[in-house]
């Protein structure tokens, strides 16, 4: 791996020892914006009566709140690189343990609907692109219009109201069976019919993003050279669509992805809370809703993190494609 | 004649038939899983520490009371199976119900009952403490018998010794812990009819049937959906994933679309009264002047509001206290013929205060997540540009909220909802009462009255009704004169279950006494 002027593994390396500054300063912004805002957790905790001030004033010294900012600012960066994100003030556990619970869940959710979005919006475009300006065209370009502007919230309520109140095929919330407690392949199956109407809620925006990405990436790697080329040897059609198009057209697409991961996370916030699916998008937002500072300031970070690292991936990916990115 | 004897024959066997079979509907039948919505996690198990919705909605299943409400707000025994309260009203002594075991297997004793009442409740639960102030003393002659010595009498002290506001934990679990932080809060062991099972944080809380409770249990399992979503509750009501949806979560505009669906049964009427008012900052300006303040009352169309921001599902308000408490309420200050709209009477009244037109300007502060609420803002700032008063809409996150509201006093219009409990002193003295600035949930509006202040205190010692709608009435002319809070509605609950649930709804609170009710067909 030695292409280019600068080892793939050292490049690498560079990139991660830049994001922990990064992550610092992610940390510090995040920390001192929530530490400013108005209004005071421990009064969301204690109900609609006025709590005894004793009670209250144990509650400011578990959570730390009565020391002054940078006092707890330099606690939570002490506990973080210790891997420890706090104690949530709503859940009264360890942040580390709640995001662990969720992330699996949302993992899956993102999972499935980032695999139906690329699997959908790949034909979708290459279909559009194979006949630019006919009808199909057309409308998958208004399909992409619709799909793009639509807020997964209301779309979440649409699919509920068609799949689960009018047909009745879906359930219309949840992670898995109220009544029955399944086992084995069939709590397997009873999570996935769960899934489905998230998964696709979320996934329809980018279904639109993909296919207008792969559409026009397809349309300019078509004209190109060696296309011609292939199409002068006399291979087949199909095979120059897919083998020698769309896999050149596939790095703009995987880059939109990429790139797209904190604002699917975003999504996947909303769609969770309309479905009811326990992931680390609901915990975001039930954290901003109960002014539960640690979990919110864990899970941003959480994003932070992950965020740094898709980029990282995509850009090494690139890196090895072309060497001349690694100046 | 023959046929006539054969059709009364045919006639009396359908009759038997039919009977047998309505019979057989009313026989309660053992098993199967209710389930029911909460909003949000319960932010702990221990309800003895939190007046949380969420936390009372699941632990009501798990603890206990010395007695508990029925529907109508009847006292009924629970841990306590009798009870007698000396003439006076000083003394209450209560006898224990005999060979109650805690989930644990433990065996239930006297002294279980003084440690919650002394160490967990009377110093953490915010409505507890209220009725725990008048408190003297808590002795226990013996491990059957709880003996509770009033400073003060206090009117709904019994009331307030349901499993809501008193629950019983056990003492050897908490006993040398510190309350607040204890790990037992997570992993609840009560003596009520049902053992907790397990809690997936944002998913469910699974609770099983307790076999050893005192008296029939009938669903095996009390499931607990937590659904985030208002809309997606009323969904799932529909799809059948969750059997009932109480008043506190259920979506006022979805209930004329499930009134209309056959599987679905709609109670209306709330046993437990709640308030919805406007408080005035008396502190400021010209909203000092009990004139100004009566003009508003006259300006603000209250029966728009009901009709608009409640979808018809509430009452106009009547006075101080509401109607919900008969005692509480007086036909000659009602404020729906006092205060009766008219935009003419409050030009009047502002301008006898000497507040110009188009010179006064407001700020109205909400919680910007409680529609209702947010809805009626926008139509009192409606009302009141039509006597040429500006309104400002504020809506704010509730932490914030509550801080510019109550810790602040930085406002000068506010929509709150308060409810009372079982009693006007317990939730409402609160709202006019003389207190010092800065305390949440408590008078906001800086009004003080002495007068207002002596009379609330003795009504709250009165256990007679009949005194006590005397002095409530006193209290109610004050206040209607005064008006530091001006009473926008009284909710009318609506709860919403699944029609195939029997003997649905058997406690005054709509969380309470789940144990009784039955799965049917």
């Amino acid at each position: 791996m030695t292409r280019g002027s600068l080892p793939l593994w050292r490049y690498i390396l560079g990139r991660l020892l830049q994001a922990v500054p990064l992550l610092l300063g992610i940390v510090v912004v995040n920390f001192l914006l929530i530490a400013l805002a108005p209004g005071d957790p421990v009064t969301v905790l204690l109900g609609e009566y006025p709590a005894p001030p004793e009670y209250v004033a144990r509650l400011r010294d578990r959570f730390g709140l009565d020391r002054p900012a940078h006092i707890r600012l330099g606690r939570y960066i002490a506990n973080v690189v210790q891997g420890n994100l706090g104690f949530s003030f709503a859940y009264q556990v360890p942040v580390t343990r709640l995001v662990l619970e969720r992330l699996g869940n949302t993992l899956l959710l993102m999972g499935t609907a980032m695999t139906l979005a690329a699997l959908a919006g790949v034909l979708l475009g290459v279909a559009a692109a194979r006949r630019p300006h006919s009808r199909l065209d057309a409308g998958a370009t208004a399909l992409s219009l619709v799909g793009y502007s639509i807020p997964e919230f209301w779309l979440g309520q649409l699919l509920v109201l068609l799949f689960a109140v009018a047909l009745a095929w879906l359930p219309a919330q949840g992670i898995r069976s109220t009544r029955e407690e399944y086992t084995g392949l069939a709590a397997a199956l009873d999570l996935g019919r769960h899934l489905i109407l998230p998964a696709a809620a979320l996934a329809f925006r980018y279904i639109a993003l993909i296919a207008r990405i792969t559409r026009a990436a397809m349309l300019e790697v078509m004209h190109q050279d060696f296309i011609l080329a292939a199409r002068a040897r006399g291979v087949d059609e199909r095979r120059v669509l897919w083998r020698h198009g769309l896999r050149n057209a596939a790095i703009p697409v995987a880059t939109v992805i990429g790139y797209n991961y904190a604002f699917i996370l975003a999504g996947s916030a909303l769609v969770e809370t309309v479905f009811g699916w326990p992931g680390v998008g609901r915990l975001l937002f039930d954290g901003i809703l109960q002014r539960d500072t640690p979990v919110l300031l864990g899970v941003l970070l959480l994003v932070s993190v992950t965020v740094v690292l898709v980029n990282l991936a995509t850009d090494v990916l690139y890196a090895y494609l072309d060497p001349r990115v690694r100046y | 004649m023959k046929v006539i004897g054969r059709i009364l024959m045919a006639l009396s066997l359908a009759v038997w038939l039919m009977a047998g079979s309505a019979a057989a509907q009313q026989t309660p039948q053992p098993g199967g899983t209710i389930v029911m919505a909460l909003g949000a996690d319960p932010e702990t198990l221990n309800p003895g520490i939190t007046t949380g919705y969420a936390v009372g909605a699941v632990t009501a299943n798990i603890f206990s009371g010395l007695i508990r409400l029925g529907p109508r707000g009847e006292i009924l025994p629970q841990l306590a199976t009798s009870w007698q309260v000396a003439p006076d009203g000083r003394t209450y002594t209560f006898t224990l119900r005999r060979g109650v075991r805690w989930h644990d297997g433990r065996t239930l004793s006297a002294a279980d009952v003084k440690f919650s009442l002394e160490e967990i409740a009377g110093k953490f639960h915010g409505r507890f403490r209220i009725a725990y102030a008048n408190v003297e003393s808590v002795s226990t002659p013996n491990t059957g018998t709880v003996v509770i010595r009033m400073k003060t009498p206090f009117a709904p002290f019994l009331q307030m010794l349901d499993t809501f506001n008193a629950p019983i934990m056990a003492r050897h679990l908490f006993a040398g812990e510190d309350i607040a932080r204890s790990p037992r809060n997570l992993q609840p062991v009560g003596t009520g009819p049902y053992v907790f099972q397990s809690w997936a944080r944002g998913d469910r809380v699974v609770l099983v049937r307790n076999p050893n409770y005192w008296e029939p249990v009938y669903a095996e399992r009390l499931v607990f959906r937590i659904i985030p979503n208002a809309a997606q509750r009323s969904t799932a009501l529909e799809t059948g994933e969750v059997d009932v949806v109480t008043d506190f979560y259920l979506a006022k505009t979805d209930v004329p679309r499930l009134r209309q669906n056959k599987n679905i049964r709609v109670r209306f009427g709330q046993p437990i009264p709640a308030l919805d008012f406007m408080f005035i900052n008396t502190r400021r300006g010209p909203l000092a002047n009990a004139k100004v303040r009566r003009a508003l009352a006259f300006a603000i169309n209250r029966e728009q509001i009901v009709a608009q921001a409640m979808a018809g599902i509430a009452r106009p308000a009547r006075g101080p206290f509401g109607d919900g408490f008969k005692y509480a309420y007086t036909p000659e200050t009602d404020y729906t013929r006092i205060y009766a709209y008219s935009p003419e009477r409050a030009a009047a009244l502002l301008q006898e205060a000497g507040v110009a037109r188009d010179s006064l300007r407001l700020s109205m502060i909400f919680d910007a997540a409680r529609a209702p609420l947010a809805a009626a803002a926008q139509i009192i700032r409606d009302n009141l540009r039509q006597v040429g008063i500006t309104v400002d809409l504020v809506p704010l996150e509730r932490s914030v909220m509550i801080d510019r509201v109550y810790t602040k006093g930085d406002y000068d219009l506010t929509v709150q909802s308060f409810t009372s409990n079982t009693d006007p002193a317990i939730g409402y003295h609160r709202i006019y009462l003389t207190a010092p600035p800065g305390q949440p949930f408590v008078n906001a509006t800086g009004y003080s009255n002495p007068e207002v202040d002596r009379l609330l205190a003795l009504a709250g010692q009165t256990p007679a009704v009949g005194e006590r709608a005397k002095i409530y009435a006193q209290v109610n002319t004050i206040l209607a004169r005064d008006l530091p809070t001006l009473i926008l509605f009284d909710e009318v609950g609506v709860d919403a279950a699944r029609a195939h649930l029997r003997n649905l709804w058997q406690g005054l609170d709509a969380r309470d006494a789940w144990w009784l009710t039955w799965v049917g067909k």
